[in-house]
């Protein structure tokens, strides 16, 4: 199982976004993939952005208490992703509750993945945020610092 | 994502999790939609090859397929705009 420690060094501070601009779905993700796309100079910023609108129309992948875990695979990343944003005011994002979201895991990984990497790291971070404690953390973090320690921390 | 939404260890692995994943119908839309951009011939070649493999368009890394392992030729990765195959196994390769 995949340990706390494992899980943090996913998290760089480069992808982390703590004052989110966006005010609609497609503009958070796509603040997110900029990001990404920064960090490891992809060109095809679009291909992730139109996977993951795909995706959220298989089902919204905010599944309420303000959080929400984009996802998906693609071929424009050659290794797994993570990219945290918040959003004080809050997005809608199609929530299941219906309410705002106000923090994202964006989870990105090709699709040669042959230790289901991407489920592993997906169903760690959902578990932390499960934990209505380490919810509150999350979503009033305030620096990367910080976020890193929750999640180092999260003790599962 | 079709791959995974229709796989039922990793679907009940994402519902478990809290995931709704009853959009399947919307995505293959999509893909239908996507597939009347793509050359015939192109298809053809994904849709025969699909017949053989689980994963159709891989990686090379460090001049292999990352399907079969063998080795691609260097000068595949010059060839702009053009779509390479394996020689080996057929698989369609990207370069990263």
């Amino acid at each position: 199982m995949m340990t706390s420690q494992e899980l943090a060094s996913y998290f760089r501070e480069s992808l982390c976004i703590f004052d989110l601009k966006a005010a609609s779905k497609r503009e958070a993700l796509a603040e997110m993939v900029d990001v990404v796309c920064s960090e490891h100079d992809i060109k095809d910023r679009g291909l992730i952005l139109e996977m993951l609108l795909n995706r959220e129309s298989l089902g919204s992948t905010a599944i309420g208490k303000g959080v929400a875990f984009p996802h998906g695979r693609t071929l424009a990343v050659r290794d797994l992703s993570i990219a945290f944003a918040r959003s004080v005011r809050g997005v809608d994002f199609d929530s299941t509750d219906k309410k705002p979201t106000h923090a994202f895991f964006l989870i990105i990984a090709p699709p040669q993945d042959r230790d289901n990497v991407y489920l592993q790291v997906l169903g760690r971070v959902v578990d932390l945020i499960k934990d209505d404690a380490s919810r509150d953390r999350v979503v009033g973090a305030s620096g990367y610092a910080e976020l890193k320690t929750i999640i180092e921390g999260q003790g599962l | 994502m079709i791959r995974d939404a229709e796989d039922a260890k990793t679907a009940a692995k994402m519902q478990e999790m809290g995931f709704p994943m009853d959009g399947i119908a919307e995505i293959k839309k999509a893909r239908t939609e996507l597939t009347e951009h793509i050359k015939p011939q192109l298809l053809n070649r994904y849709q025969r090859v699909s017949q053989n493999y689980e994963r159709i368009v891989v990686p090379v890394v460090k001049d292999l397929c990352t399907g079969c392992f063998a080795k691609v030729a260097t000068s595949f990765r010059y060839e702009k705009n053009s779509v390479v195959t394996c020689e080996s196994c057929g698989r369609i390769l990207y370069f990263t």
